[in-house]
């Protein structure tokens, strides 16, 4: 096996893995942490398909602001202890088989068709390219998520804030 | 068309995003009890934007920002109806929201979000128009935060709203990787040119009805609808059914004008990709009026059952995108007008009447006929006209959606359409019944201010004048949609 | 692109470091259990209550504001790339973006959002004695 193989393989294991640990772990606060290993994990496959500045944005934004922002809720929460300990299953055996059914529609999907968009077989930058995309052609995207943010901001912070701080 | 020319097709919505800025540097100056001034000023700023663009009407069909939105009479009719909704909607919202200005910058947002999704022309604009009205709304359905069933309600749309959304960005990849691009009409060349395989294409195609269909609230993908609309503040509730859902199927008929249908005729839907649209569609649309009409049935709360008669007129309309040709199109363009008065009204008799009856309970209507007349008798009227009897408005609406379905032998559907009408008059004449024939031994009088009269006079007029003269904007609605076909 | 091969080496070896320098410590470290020593280590002194304690909520809201100027910055990398190929242009453009986004700093700065501590006057009875 090649080297760039054996390391997708490692990205791979430690990306499940951990995203299992998310989904089944009994405690909150676990799950929140393996979520940090599974979000790095996407960064390295990032990597791993040369989509530099995408890695470079996974970790900027999830792991060093969502992820903070989830651990802060987890650790917000009430009494965290006595809440319920399981993420309830109403039937694994259904949900499994729907996991795998989809699973399979999808594999099928990606594995037969022809894709035309391609990942870049040698890699390079592509921070210049996001760069003047978004100052030529996708300008208006651009500037709307500006106004976007102004507005999850406001009411982000109207709904966070405590009422009695205002008056 | 190019950046800096695209600007002078842009004015409503150049206009709406510096409003936004001004309006939130003014919130700041203003004290705490004069905070009502941002109210006027939205209203203003959302009216200027609505004269804008309606100025845009005549124009020719023009793509702008490089091909990332496309400004045509399609879009402007949106762009205008959903402006009035957002008007109507600051209107029934400013006796009870004073506190805040939050609300109303946030209910501009949402215009803004809605002027986009009815002229996107891109993978990447559908998904950043449909975010800024989906991530505004979360908040607003969760704009009173001491009420714990607002909480719940905001909680449950953004659980669902971001799991439908990431289907469909999903979807989206799947496009994008089979046709490498992300303009629609590029996609549309590309599916035509190519032979593409038609299981992706399916599987691409059903995502994105995920996603659409979550934003219009169209079964299965309205699991969040009944609490969302009992527990958000009752003119978000109202405007959630009128506003993003109109501006919904806005975005879906042009997807699947642009998209998926053939680009020769445009009225027909892509052969060889089989997909099945029109199948697949006209069971959507029959499970959905079924569903919302029979769930409608059961309802105490006035506002959940208002939720479950806007999940069957989703079904309503989604009859007539089965047909997929201009008539179609016209039937539901004339419809969303004609629903977004009635529903309002509906919506607005809730609201207002809401602190003197004391609950939002079906029951709390007992003898509402005696004790305030003129409130009830509109309430009856919108309930018959969302019936669709005549002689108002819901009826024009119902008869041109079901002559689109029959004039294509659509006679199955058509024949669920008038079974599910026949279910629906049970839910609605209810509300008429508790009205008028329950009645207490001593009625107490209610009195309304004149604001609130006012107000619903002029929701209360449009739904009246609509249903004997309909002539003009069934016009309108034909030429929008016509002008989109190119003839 | 070479350069994440580097970031690569980098990772692995800062593993490296972390893990033998615990391996080193646990081979020389002199081992006795103890009761006190699973206390967690509060600056010496016995710990009071649980280590769970809830957070301020300052906290969350100040994340919050984070994360939206976070992506904002985001956006500065690639523009700076391409700055000085593509000039005035792409200088306005960038303006306008942040120019709408500094209307969002300046609400959540008028608004007191940023605002760690506000200082309740309730002792000002105590304060007042105090000064006599």
């Amino acid at each position: 096996m090649e080297a760039t193989q054996v390391l997708f393989w490692f990205i791979a294991v430690v990306t499940i893995l951990s995203a299992g640990i998310v989904a089944f772990s009994s405690k909150l606060i676990h799950s929140a942490f393996a979520l940090l290993a599974t979000l790095v994990g996407f960064a390295a496959f990032y990597v791993y398909l040369g989509a530099d500045f995408l890695a470079v944005a996974q970790i900027m934004i999830y792991v060093g602001g969502i992820l903070i922002l989830i651990i802060f809720g987890v650790m917000m929460t009430h009494r965290i202890y006595d809440t319920s300990k399981r993420t309830a299953h109403n039937s694994l055996i259904l949900s499994l088989l729907g996991g795998a059914a989809m699973a399979a529609i999808l594999g099928m999907i990606i594995f037969r068709s022809p894709w035309t968009a391609t990942v870049f077989k040698t890699l390079k930058p592509t921070t210049s390219m996001i760069g003047t995309s978004i100052l030529t052609n996708y300008l208006l995207p651009f500037e709307v998520i500006s106004v976007l943010l102004l507005g999850a901001l406001v009411g982000a912070v109207y709904l966070a804030r405590r009422e009695e701080d205002e008056e | 068309m190019n950046n800096l020319n695209s600007l002078q097709y842009f004015l409503p919505e150049l206009f709406l995003s510096a409003s936004i800025l001004i309006i939130i540097i003014v919130d700041l100056l203003l004290k705490k009890d004069k905070k009502i001034i941002t109210a006027y000023l939205s209203v203003l700023a959302v009216l200027v934007a609505f004269f804008l663009a309606y100025r845009q009407y005549n124009y020719a069909f023009t793509s702008l920002f490089e091909g990332m939105i496309v400004l045509d009479s399609f879009a402007v009719y949106f762009k205008v109806l959903t402006a009035l909704s957002t008007i109507i909607v600051i209107f029934i919202s400013m006796p009870a929201f004073r506190r805040h200005s939050e609300y109303y910058i946030l209910l501009l947002v949402v215009t803004l979000g809605m002027f986009l999704m009815v002229e996107v022309n891109d993978l990447l604009m559908i998904i950043i128009a449909m975010e800024m009205v989906g991530i505004i709304s979360y908040v607003l359905a969760g704009f009173n935060k001491f009420n714990m069933k607002s909480n719940e309600a905001s909680l449950k749309y953004v659980l669902y709203g971001a799991a439908s959304t990431g289907v469909m960005a999903f979807g989206f990849s799947y496009i994008y990787g089979l046709t490498g691009h992300t303009n629609l009409f590029a996609i549309q060349q590309a599916i035509v040119g190519h032979s593409l395989q038609p299981l992706p294409v399916f599987i691409a195609f059903v995502m994105v009805v995920a996603g659409l269909g979550y934003k219009i609230a169209m079964v299965p993908f309205h699991f969040w609808v009944p609490d969302v609309y009992e527990g958000a503040p009752t003119p978000i509730t109202a405007f959630l059914s009128v506003g993003p859902k109109a501006a919904g199927i806005a975005l879906f008929i042009r997807f699947l004008i642009t998209v998926v249908a053939h680009p020769a005729s445009q009225t027909t839907f892509i052969q060889n990709v089989q997909i099945q649209a029109p199948l697949l569609l006209a069971v959507l649309a029959v499970v959905t009026m079924t569903l919302g009409n029979v769930s409608a049935l059961g309802q105490k709360n006035i506002k959940r059952m208002l939720g479950y008669s806007a999940i069957a007129h989703v079904g309503y309309m989604m009859m007539a995108l089965v047909v997929f040709n201009t008539r179609g199109f016209t039937a539901i363009m004339f419809y969303m007008v004609v629903y977004m008065f009635m529903n309002f009204g509906a919506f607005w008799v809730v609201q207002s009447m809401t602190p003197h009856l004391g609950s939002e309970d079906i029951s709390a209507y007992k003898g509402l006929g005696y004790r305030h007349p003129l409130t009830a008798v509109a309430m009856a009227v919108f309930m018959l006209s969302l019936t669709g009897i005549p002689p108002f408005a819901g009826f024009i609406g119902k008869v041109y959606l079901f002559a689109a379905i029959i004039k294509q032998n659509w006679y199955t559907l058509a024949v669920i359409g008038v079974i599910n009408g026949v279910i629906s008059l049970y839910y609605y004449a209810y509300v008429i019944k508790v009205m008028f024939l329950d009645r207490d031994e001593e009625i107490k009088a209610i009195s309304v201010p004149l604001y609130d009269r006012v107000l619903l006079w002029l929701l209360l007029i449009p739904v009246l004048a609509l249903g004997v003269y309909w002539g003009p904007l069934i016009d309108l609605a034909h030429n929008s949609i016509g002008f989109f076909f190119g003839n | 692109m070479t350069g994440f091969y580097i970031v690569f080496l980098f990772l692995v070896l800062g593993m490296l470091i972390v893990a033998v320098t615990l391996l080193l410590s646990r081979l020389l470290q002199p081992r006795k259990r103890e009761k006190d020593k699973f206390i967690p280590y509060e600056c010496g002194i016995v710990p009071e209550g649980e280590a769970w304690i809830q957070f301020n909520n300052r906290f969350y809201v100040i994340a919050l504001i984070f994360i939206i100027f976070d992506v904002e910055v985001l956006f500065l990398f690639p523009w700076a790339v391409v700055f000085d190929t593509m000039g005035m242009v792409a200088f306005v453009e960038m303006m306008i973006f942040i120019a709408i986004l500094l209307v969002g700093l300046a609400y959540v700065w008028a608004k007191g959002d940023l605002n760690w501590v506000k200082p309740k006057p309730r002792l000002a009875h105590l304060a007042k004695k105090k000064g006599e």
